[in-house]
């Protein structure tokens, strides 16, 4: 019986749920021993609410999706509690923010599982899912509801609430882009034969909202200003032309049209000219525009191998140290041994993703899942990278890491939509013959 | 699409690869530079906020301590002497880092370095903070900044056997307590005031700046004779108002146009600079850089504070004509010197020829009160013989009993010493004397100089730093 082989998985996931409890008591613990030098007032109950938080998400994917991968949610519920922790040391009003947005992240986890009973359903709602997406995405550029932050205007604000719909906004595209690809993917592989190179062949009412997509993501950056985002959308686009076609092609164009934006970019705004000149050399203008970034190295650098310890290093010189340069802070309190965590964390859900989409056989599912994973693993990357100078930054936010309730939710949602997809295929159901 | 998503595991595998090795290269290999960059002020916040123990004088009195505060920084570094200790105290400030004892020993004060023996040091929540005990006497400092009152200069005294420093005074100098406060707005104006001040207040004279030596250098020269020509030694130098110089038009004159001449007692007793002037060209350009280089010119002296200033001899290249040769061998033109240096001369003259490390740190206890660390005795060079030594002694004992040191002179004990004048702009001049004592057993040893003294007369720094000199003695040999 495949029924049996039910329980170790969930089992499995439960004993790492209670262990990330346990965990995220003792940071917590820790780092309210650095700060004031006692234990964090309240514990008890807090920890009680905590932990049934996370028994609840499991007891979700429990009922709602029995058979999924017993991976992912802890890691996620892991990367949630650290970044919890260090906001917490950071900042306690955005603690109890980002505590109560935790809560909404679970109940949208446990919805999604709830009302996405078969991830191929979402097919049929391709073209809504394009209009929302497309809604999202412009929606904080309309006046009276969009909102300036730091320059970019990535926000709306109901009443007292503020939102970044961007976060949404990849995940509805995401689940777009995968059913209209995997329905016309036969078409757009297509090769023809120039010269010696085989070349897709060109259909321009095929690719037309491919291009239309890579036009809004410029929208994005120009309008918004949201370099992060736009680099995101713009390369989940392309992967999931390219996992969908396998057509090299693409990657090239894409990197073609991405080098014409960024230079075009580079010579228009004077905001992308600084992220790379600080890039190259932030240390020649450390006290002004490189000082973000000089103070990022400095906290790598003062963590070394083991950090100073929760609460006992300075993070907070950081601007945004809670948000896009969490990675930094925790470089610096928990040291390589902590950042190498976080990556290994994150590695393990790619992986995850990744073995989801190889043994779904159902390709819309397939490549949703790919997708997905795609999306976390370049967000991870962009901001990581940019936060230790790999690549220029551009501010976005560390999955389940750093502060913010719109990544938070989305988050939860992406990683129940994987759930959802990696239970269909192991969820014995009545094959034909 | 397997194929294509296998690939992109593989892709992100390596861009996250990428993010390791940067991640290896800032945490590991870069650590060091990272964390110790003069702009990363991480550490001094550290620093800042943590217990941090005291700093005291030989006798126990408290130079520096720390008070819990209410404010973020949480605790407030006090120096309750004031100013009076600062040129080796150095400072403790949030926004401008540290200098002195409160940096060469920031480790111990702070109480990084713990030796942990078992589980119960490693739990204990308690800092466990070091007292540092330091080498300097009150009563001789008191002296030294008396003696020295509101001239610019520097007073640096040490005990020869030892090493250990005794006094070292700076004027005009800065209050610590001004930088350690909490209000970073007034610390910032004390420091901008003190930055722009062109008497130079935060310059800890004693060990960081260089002086044209003038005639206290003339010890080395007349150490060269001793120790390397025993004939030059016992010349006589027939009696000259003016050394007449080959390759220049101009001679090199005695102070005031005075005539000297005779033999080495005599020449150093007056200080004769037309007679060192040719003992310095009859022992050559080479052999004086080298005597200068075995009493520790051109090379930092080892003192336990940061930055301690290397004086500096002419190289090679620059002693080839006579007047390059002859006015070296006086202490002028290129040859610079610390007081600390200079009392470094005279204490290797009264330790029997061996310069000992001069240090300011007496012992680091922990808060137990049980010693962790002592400081220690180590020869760092030896320029003579105790046999030259004993000979030069007698040299600069006769300096001050019938030469320019007689206002050294302390009643009741033998005071060996040699002063200079150290010409500097047009009729100003550096006042210099190096001195110690008891002539028979040494257990002080002196350096004073007074800047931009006005009047350029051999007798210059017997009047003006002699004086300071006989003070600290006095307070030193109690």
């Amino acid at each position: 019986m495949t029924a049996a082989a039910q329980p170790p998985r969930r089992r499995t996931e439960l004993g790492l749920v209670l262990l990330v409890g346990l965990v995220t008591v003792g940071s917590l613990t820790l780092a309210s021993l650095g700060k004031v030098g006692e234990p964090p007032t309240g514990l008890l109950g807090f920890a009680g609410v905590m932990v049934a938080l996370l028994v609840t998400a499991h007891l979700a994917v429990r009922r709602l999706a029995p058979n999924a991968d017993p991976i992912i949610l802890p890691v996620a519920l892991m990367l949630n509690g650290l970044g919890y922790t260090m906001i917490t040391r950071l900042d306690s009003d955005l603690a109890a923010l980002q505590a109560t947005w935790t809560a909404v992240g679970v109940a949208a986890f446990a919805g999604t599982l709830l009302l996405v009973r078969r991830a191929r359903d979402l097919e049929r709602y391709r073209y809504s899912f394009l209009a929302l997406g497309l809604v999202l995405l412009l929606l904080p550029l309309l006046p009276g509801l969009g909102r300036n932050i730091n320059g970019a205007r990535i926000w709306i604000r109901l009443g007292p609430i503020g939102f970044q719909p961007g976060e949404l906004a990849k995940i509805v595209l995401a689940i777009f882009f995968a059913s209209y690809l995997v329905e016309r993917r036969e078409l757009l592989g297509d090769r023809i034969r120039v010269g010696f190179l085989r070349l897709p062949r060109p259909r321009l009412r095929v690719l037309l909202p491919l291009l239309a997509a890579w036009g809004v993501s410029i929208v994005v950056m120009v309008a918004e200003r949201d370099l992060g985002s736009s680099l995101l959308f713009f390369g989940l686009f392309v992967g999931l032309l390219w996992l969908a076609t396998g057509q090299p092609a693409y990657l090239l164009g894409g990197a073609a049209l991405f080098a014409l934006a960024a230079s075009f970019a580079y010579r228009m705004f004077d905001h992308v000219q600084t992220r790379v000149e600080v890039w190259l050399d932030p240390w020649s203008t450390a006290q002004g525009k490189g000082y973000q970034i000089v103070q990022s190295m400095f906290a790598f650098g003062s963590g070394g191998v083991t950090g100073s310890g929760l609460a006992l290093g300075s993070p907070q010189r950081i601007p945004a140290a809670a948000t896009d340069f969490i990675f930094a802070a925790i470089g610096e309190e928990i040291g390589l041994l902590g950042t190498t965590a976080v990556l290994v964390g994150f590695l393990l859900v790619i992986g995850s993703g990744l073995r989801i989409a190889l043994r779904t056989d159902h390709p819309f599912e397939k490549l949703l899942a790919a997708g997905l994973t795609l999306v976390l693993g370049l967000q991870t990357f962009i901001i990581v990278g940019g936060v230790t100078r790999v690549v220029p930054l551009t501010g976005i936010t560390l999955p389940f890491v750093s502060y913010g309730g719109s990544s938070l939710v989305a988050n939860y949602i992406l990683i129940a939509l994987l759930l959802r997809i990696s239970d269909q295929r192991d969820r014995p159901h009545p094959r034909g013959g | 699409m397997d194929v294509q998503i296998r690939r992109m595991g593989i892709a992100l595998m390596v861009l996250f690869g990428l993010l390791f090795a940067q991640l290896n290269n800032l945490q590991l290999l870069q650590a060091g530079r990272l964390s110790n960059d003069p702009r990363n002020t991480r550490a001094i916040v550290i620093d800042f906020s943590r217990e941090r123990g005291r700093i005291l004088a030989a006798d126990g009195t408290v130079l520096a301590d720390s008070v819990p505060t209410d404010d973020e920084l949480k605790r407030l570094r006090r120096y309750p002497e004031g100013p009076l200790y600062s040129p080796v105290l150095g400072y403790f400030s949030f926004n401008f880092g540290s200098d002195g004892v409160e940096r060469e020993f920031s480790a111990e004060l702070a109480g990084r370095k713990v030796t942990i023996n078992n589980l119960d040091d490693l739990l204990s929540a308690t800092p466990r903070t070091n007292d540092v005990t330091l080498t300097i006497q009150p009563a001789v400092q008191k002296a030294a900044a008396a003696a020295l009152g509101n001239r610019r200069g520097a007073v640096v005294a040490l005990d020869p056997r030892s090493g250990a420093v005794l006094a070292m005074v700076s004027f005009p100098t800065f209050d610590p307590n001004t930088l350690a406060a909490h209000d970073l707005k007034a610390v910032q104006r004390a420091w901008a005031g003190y930055q722009a001040d062109p008497a130079k207040p935060m310059l800890p004279r004693p060990y960081r700046e260089r002086y044209s030596p003038g005639s206290t250098f003339k010890v080395v020269t007349a150490s060269a004779a001793i120790g390397t020509r025993p004939d030059l030694a016992a010349k006589s130098y027939p009696p000259t108002k003016a050394l007449d110089l080959k390759g220049t038009s101009r001679d090199l004159p005695n102070f005031g146009g005075s005539t000297c001449g005779g033999t080495l007692p005599d020449l150093l007793r007056v200080s004769c600079n037309t007679g060192f002037g040719q003992l310095g060209l009859d022992l050559g350009g080479q052999a004086l850089r080298d005597e200068a280089l075995s009493f520790g010119w051109d090379e930092r002296p080892p003192l336990d504070l940061p930055a301690p200033a290397a004086s500096g001899f002419p190289g090679i290249s620059e002693l080839r004509t006579q007047p390059q040769v002859a006015t070296s061998a006086i202490g002028q033109l290129d040859v610079t010197a610390s007081p600390l240096q200079m009392a470094l001369v005279s204490s290797a003259v009264a330790n029997g020829g061996t310069i000992v490390q001069p240090h300011v740190l007496s012992r680091v206890t922990d808060m137990q009160g049980q010693v962790v660390r002592t400081a220690e005795t180590k020869a760092w060079k030896q320029p003579m013989t105790a046999e030259d030594a004993s000979r030069l002694k007698d040299l600069m004992v006769g300096v001050v009993q019938q030469g320019t040191a007689g206002r050294a002179a302390v009643p009741g004990v033998s005071v060996a010493a040699k002063t200079g004048t150290a010409q500097t702009t047009g009729d100003k001049a550096h006042a210099w004397i190096t001195a110690f004592a008891p002539a028979a057993e040494p257990t002080v040893a002196v350096a004073v100089v007074v800047e931009s003294q006005p009047g350029v007369t051999e007798a210059t720094g017997g009047t003006i730093a002699a004086p300071i000199a006989q003070a600290v003695l006095k307070a030193a040999l109690g």
